[in-house]
Parts: C-alpha cells; sequence; structure tokens
C-alpha cells in the first residue's frame, strides 16, 4: 500500500512541477477566464439591438394626421432616420450599412383599409445571421402591432367625438319622447308603453356611449396587458448570465486538454516502454495523473470563481459545498475525456485537434447560448453526452437559482466520468501490458 | 556504493531458448539462443536494426516473443510480478525522460514509479555523484548535454537498485571519451555484484565485455569471450614475425607444416609475416625454434590483437559466405 501511494505521489509531483514550471501559462489560465468574462459584461450591455430605420412613402407630405402615427411609433428599438420619397434610394443605403432598416409604408393604406383590405408594410434588412433575423421580424410584429393599435386608438377617439354629439342627440330625443308621453291621451296604454319603451331604449344607448366615451382610448384598444416576473425577482445582466456557463466551458476544455496531451506526449517520448518494465500499473499511473490534474485545476477553478464573484461581481446565490462538488465531478470526467483523447490521438496535433472539436462541439450543443429545450430530441443525446451540459445546468441552478445541483445531473455527470476511468484504465493497461 | 545484497549467487539471470520474433512477414530475431552468466557484463552486439533492441524488449517483457522460451531471473518475463520488475533496471536507448524537470526532480519521479522509500536523498546524491551530475541536479534536463542526458538516464535506472541491467545502446552517439568513461561504470557495477546485459554497435567495446553475443540480421552468430571472438573469427591467434633475411617460399611453406600453424601465412612483406596459430603464448617458442631451423633470424615476435571491428567484419564476411 506504501509502495503503491509513492508511485501515485510520482505522477502527482511530475505533473504539478512541469505545469508550475510555466508561470505564464498559470497566469494566463487564471487571467484568460478572468478577462474573458469582464470584456464580456463591457462588450454586451443591457440592451437591444437598435436599428436605425428609413421609411420610405411615395409622396411623404401625404403622412399627416392618421398616418403620421406610422413614424411616430414609440419603440425603443427603432430609431427614425427619416422618410424618403424613393424606394430605391433608401435601399442602396441599406446595401451601405448606412440603415439596419426600410419600411415602406403601403400606398393609400387607409383606402385600402376602408375598402376592407389589409394594407401591406415591406421591410427590408441585410442581414444574414438567423438569430438577427429574428430579432428583426420580432420588432416588425411588434412594430405592425403597434402601427394597428395607433391607427386604432385614433379611430377610437374619433368614435369617442363623435359619440359626444351622438350624446347629445340622443339627450333631445329623451327629452322629446318624455314630451311626447306627457302627451299621450290616458287610457291609450299601448301608446304610452311604446313611448316608454322608446324612452328606455334612448336611455340605455346613452348611458352605454356614456360608459363608451368614460374610458380611455388605449384601454379600449389594449383591454389587456401582461407584466412578467422571474420566481426570484432579479433581471441578470448577460454577464451575470453567462458566468456561470463560462467557468464551466473553460474549466471543461483546460482538463481535456491537459489531460489530451499528457498521455499522448508520454506514448510519444518513448517512456512507456520505460513504464512497461517498471513496477507501476496502469491503474496507478492513471490515478496518479488524475490526482495531480484534479489538484491543480481544483485551485485554478477556486481562483477564477474568486475573481468572478468578488471582483466581477457575478452572483453566487447557493451554498459553496454544491459549487465545489459540481466542479470536481465536471473536472473528473473532463479529465476522462481529455485521457481517452490522450490515448486514441497518435500526435499531440491530433489530441489538440480532437480538444478544440470537443469545445466547438461544447459551443454548440451544451446549451451555453442556445437553449437545449430548442433542440431536436434525439440530438439531446449528443448534447447531455458532454460534461459541460451537466455543468451549465448545474452551476445555473447553483449560482443564479440558490438551488442545489439536481441529484440526477450529478449522478450522470458522475457515471459518465467513472465509465469513462474504467474505459482509460483498460485502453492503458493494454497499452503498457505486453 | 554497493547496490546489491546479492553479490555471491551464480547461475544464469537470462536464459532464451529458440527465441524468435516476427512483424508481420518480417523475421525482426531468429530463433536466438544464449545465456547470460549472474555477475557478467554480457556485450550484445551487431550493426543497426539486426534485432538487438527487440531482444532486448523480449528480455524486459515489452514483446511477448512470437516463439521459444525464456526466463529472465527465473521468470517468464510476460509474466513478471512487481517484486520481479523491481529486480530490473532497463536504459531505454533514447533519452525518455522530462526535459522541463531537473535532473534532480527525473530522478526523483524514476525513484517514485520504482516504489522507492521517501527517505532517498541520500542515495540520490550518491546516485549522482557516481554518474557526476551532483553539480548539475538543478539544470533542466533539456539543457543537458546527449552525454549528461545519457547519464541521467543511467543514474534513474539504477535508481532501485536492480540486479539486473538492460542497457541498450547506452553508449550510442557519444564521443569516446565518454563512453569509456561509461565503461568505467559498467565495470564497477559489475564490481558491485550487478548482471549487466549491454547492447553496442560499437564492436570495439566488446573488449570490456565478460562474455559477447554477436548478432546479425536477426540470428546470433555465437555467444564467446572476446578472446574466442577474435579466435573464431581467424581462425586463432595472431603471431607476427619480423626476420633479418628474406622469408622464402620454401620457408613458409615448411612454417605452415608445423601442427600447431592454422592455415595459410600472410605475407606483410619479404621481412614480415602473421601467422595463426592455436595458442600464441605457446607457439610463439615453437615457432622462433622453427624458424631458427630455417636460417632465420628473428628480429621481433609478437602476438597480434587485431581490433574487434577486424574481427566482427571478419564474422560477417564469414556468415555472409555461409548464407
Amino acid at each position: 500500500m506504501f509502495k503503491f501511494l509513492i508511485r501515485i505521489s510520482s505522477f502527482i509531483s511530475k505533473e504539478l512541477t512541469e505545469i508550475l514550471r510555466q508561470p505564464r501559462l498559470i497566469l494566463v489560465l487564471v487571467l484568460g477566464p478572468f478577462l474573458i468574462m469582464f470584456l464580456f459584461g463591457l462588450g454586451y450591455p443591457e440592451q437591444n439591438r437598435v436599428l436605425r430605420t428609413i421609411y420610405v412613402a411615395e409622396d411623404p407630405n401625404s403622412l399627416q394626421g392618421d398616418l403620421k402615427v406610422i413614424t411616430e411609433i414609440n419603440n425603443p428599438a427603432i430609431v427614425n432616420q427619416g422618410v424618403e420619397s424613393s424606394e430605391e434610394l433608401a435601399l442602396v443605403k441599406l446595401a451601405r450599412n448606412q440603415t439596419d432598416l426600410v419600411i415602406v409604408i403601403p400606398e393609400n393604406a387607409l383606402e385600402t383599409v376602408r375598402n376592407n383590405q389589409q394594407a401591406q408594410f415591406v421591410v427590408y434588412h441585410n442581414e444574414v445571421d438567423p438569430f438577427q433575423i429574428g430579432y428583426i421580424q420580432s420588432v416588425a410584429r411588434i412594430y405592425v402591432d403597434e402601427v394597428n393599435r395607433g391607427l386604432l386608438q385614433s379611430v377610437t377617439e374619433q368614435g369617442q367625438e363623435d359619440a359626444g354629439t351622438l350624446q347629445t342627440s340622443l339627450e333631445s330625443a329623451i327629452a322629446k319622447t318624455q314630451a311626447l308621453k306627457q302627451a299621450v291621451p290616458p287610457g291609450d296604454t299601448t301608446t304610452a308603453n311604446q313611448v316608454a319603451d322608446l324612452e328606455n331604449d334612448l336611455t340605455t344607448a346613452h348611458d352605454q356611449l356614456s360608459t363608451f366615451r368614460s374610458l380611455g382610448s388605449s384601454v379600449l384598444v389594449n383591454p389587456f396587458n401582461a407584466d412578467t416576473t422571474a420566481l426570484s425577482n432579479i433581471i441578470f445582466t448577460p454577464t451575470e448570465f453567462f458566468a456561470p456557463a463560462v467557468i464551466v466551458l473553460l474549466l471543461q476544455h483546460l482538463s481535456i486538454t491537459f489531460a489530451a496531451l499528457s498521455i499522448v506526449r508520454e506514448r510519444r517520448s518513448g517512456i512507456m516502454e520505460l513504464f512497461k518494465v517498471a513496477p507501476i500499473t496502469a491503474f496507478e499511473t492513471l490515478i496518479g495523473k488524475f490526482l495531480s490534474y484534479l489538484l491543480f485545476e481544483m485551485i485554478l477553478a477556486g481562483v477564477i470563481t474568486a475573481l468572478a464573484v468578488w471582483v466581477l461581481k457575478v452572483p453566487m446565490f447557493g451554498r459553496w459545498e454544491d459549487y465545489a462538488a459540481v466542479v470536481a465531478i465536471l473536472l473528473f470526467t473532463s479529465l476522462g475525456v481529455g485521457f481517452l483523447i490522450s490515448l486514441i490521438s497518435d500526435t499531440d496535433t491530433q489530441a489538440v485537434q480532437y480538444s478544440m472539436l470537443l469545445l466547438l462541439a461544447s459551443i454548440f450543443f451544451s446549451g451555453f447560448f442556445l437553449d437545449l429545450r430548442l433542440m431536436w430530441e434525439p440530438m439531446r443525446i449528443l448534447a447531455w453526452s458532454l460534461p459541460a451540459t451537466y455543468g451549465i445546468q448545474m452551476l445555473q441552478n447553483i449560482m443564479l437559482r440558490g438551488a442545489s445541483a439536481p441529484p440526477i445531473l450529478f449522478q450522470g455527470l458522475a457515471l459518465i466520468g467513472i465509465g469513462l476511468f474504467l474505459v482509460n484504465w483498460l485502453l492503458l493497461k493494454r497499452r503498457m501490458e505486453v | 556504493m554497493n547496490f546489491t545484497k546479492n553479490k555471491n549467487l551464480t547461475g544464469d539471470v537470462v536464459d532464451a531458448q529458440a527465441l524468435t520474433k516476427t512483424f508481420g512477414q518480417e523475421v525482426a530475431v531468429d530463433s536466438l539462443t544464449l545465456k547470460v552468466p549472474r555477475g557478467a557484463i554480457f556485450g550484445f552486439i551487431g550493426p543497426s536494426g539486426c534485432g538487438k533492441t527487440t531482444t532486448i524488449r523480449m528480455l524486459t517483457g515489452v514483446h511477448s516473443p512470437t516463439s521459444g522460451q525464456v526466463s529472465v531471473l527465473g521468470k517468464d518475463p510476460t509474466r513478471f510480478s512487481k517484486a520481479d520488475r523491481e529486480k530490473i533496471g532497463y536504459l531505454i536507448q533514447n533519452f525518455v525522460l522530462y526535459p522541463n524537470l531537473t535532473v534532480w526532480e527525473n530522478l526523483n519521479f524514476a525513484a517514485s514509479f520504482y516504489g522507492v522509500s521517501l527517505f532517498r536523498g541520500r542515495r540520490l546524491n550518491k546516485l549522482l555523484e557516481f554518474v557526476e551530475l551532483k553539480e548539475d541536479k538543478g539544470k533542466l534536463a533539456g539543457a543537458l548535454s546527449g552525454g549528461m542526458q545519457r547519464r541521467l538516464s543511467l543514474a534513474a535506472t539504477l535508481v532501485h537498485n536492480p540486479e539486473l541491467l538492460f542497457l541498450d545502446e547506452p553508449t550510442a552517439g557519444i564521443d569516446p571519451l565518454l563512453r569509456r568513461k561509461f565503461w568505467d561504470y559498467f565495470k564497477e557495477l559489475q564490481s558491485e555484484g550487478h548482471t549487466l546485459f549491454v547492447t553496442t554497435q560499437y564492436v570495439g567495446e566488446a573488449a570490456y565485455c565478460d562474455l559477447v553475443g554477436v548478432m546479425y540480421a536477426g540470428r546470433l552468430l555465437m555467444v564467446e569471450t572476446p578472446d574466442n571472438l577474435r579466435k573464431k573469427a581467424f581462425g586463432g591467434e595472431i603471431v607476427r614475425i619480423q626476420t633479418a633475411e628474406v622469408i622464402s617460399y620454401e620457408n613458409r611453406n615448411n612454417l605452415e607444416r608445423l601442427p600447431f600453424v592454422q592455415g595459410k601465412i600472410l605475407v606483410m612483406n619479404d621481412q614480415e609475416i602473421e601467422v595463426i596459430v592455436d595458442e600464441a603464448s605457446t607457439a610463439m617458442t615453437q615457432l622462433v625454434e622453427a624458424c631458427n631451423g630455417e636460417g632465420l633470424t628473428i628480429e621481433t615476435i609478437e602476438e597480434i590483437l587485431p581490433p574487434f571491428d577486424d574481427v566482427f567484419v571478419r564474422l560477417i564476411e564469414r556468415e555472409d559466405d555461409n548464407v
């Protein structure tokens, strides 16, 4: 047992010494992630993209009265750059990136509506990014809704005004009906009843018009509104939201890269031949390597987390012991992936390529910036085979929700880690055996 | 310094019988049979690519033989236990230690993976002293010269005090002075009771060995002492005679008829010949008498020890002729 510990210690000491001999590497490993998060926060402030917009109307002078609402919509996503009469000129500006949107106002819009037809806005953009296109489509939808609402409100206000005149007429009619009621000869109950009914109808119509006029036009047009509130009642900045995912992705990548280069380099150098002859086993080698990297990366994770939480003020609502457990299991499993790469690669270059591919896969499939629920279900198998997917979900839960890690995710990640350890052990054993 | 506890043991530490290793269609080692006695320096000599490293790999358990039997320290190397492995030291042909670690750290690493006790500082220092690297223990291995790296590798091979050392071309690529120093180390290790199995392509190094195995094209041509190797190469020992008079054809014919003279006499010039005899020390007196009988006055007579390079070339030529 004592010799077992000594043999394990050979790798712990060797790997740590080799890493610590590169102070610049350590500095980059600690400051790199911190700087990335800091710059990310700086680069993405809490606001949506504002779209510079040119309106096109064949006759800009016609945009008077009701139509003025089209260009004066109070939408923070749209900045009015003016009205052009030439669609062609507006599109040239769009192509030259002098504007973001061109909205072509339909000709004779009001007449079209009066003719019981929808007037069509044409919205031009020059985007290729599907997410930006989606954003512009949403902005355009909201814009048209607001235009519709604005016009509706204007019509409603006009209706309320007209209703005032109608009410005066009704009051006069009611007064006349009352006079008529007085003039009905006694005994002519039929006429008396008809006049009374008429009076009632007129009064009801008057009251309803009163109600109609008393309501604000905006309430009439938008009777319902929605207010979204998160359970935690906190709105996170992009940096705060992405911080746990960035930490996970960085730790996974560092672990994979370190481990991926570790065994492949030894295989290339020829020292594996010495291990084959020496009394050291594959199990001792693997344990030694796991422990050395785990120790180093736990310290590294601690420093990165401390900088994120205390310098960048990334929220940490959960318990530190949960955080530490998730980071440990994430590192263990990621190291397993790295050692697997190391054992199946023939060269350093191959190992680095595989690690980079895994990083790319993690960015796209781990829920780093695309919600996993948007993913086609069979593809989620790929997502859940990446340690980062588990790590991101668990750290977001702990740091942003103040909850503990879902046990199924923790156990799932641990299971993958143990499975990888066993596979690596068998592969290394095969390589170290005759 | 005393490395081994088994100084007085005898017997063979390596016993290989008809050992063959093939890689696909290529026969790397063909039916090799040899025995290495305990406490000996066994030189394994042959040109590059002749199968020396493959043989060493089979003896250390890195490769399993395709056929044949091998026993090292009484065990099949492919079934070595940890305890068996602790008795073996293996110096790989290339420098395989870590260039980013210092001399001391590399040695410490080797000591750890061999399971050497943590109270080993004195021992490591002694080893560094032995290979003359004590002053350089803080240097990075990558910054050492080729010769220093070889010495560090040797120290790492000795770190667990192995009984049997397999040294694969320990002197390859280093200057003659350092090569000489290495053989001094090996002699010292032998005197302390270690058995050394040393491969080399420097034929001249055969002189330092107790036994020499000559390997060529995957086959072990012979295992002999260095002296016997010379005899086998030339058919006996060589005596060079210089006379005051011209040595005639008749003189040579008469000398060739002597019972202890082997084969034809080699004429160096009119007054100088080389004679191959069974045993130079006894034959020289008889040759002096025979020459006097022929009326020849001997000016000098001496035993010639041809360099092992010539011995090796002669052996290979004979082997090629046989094939």
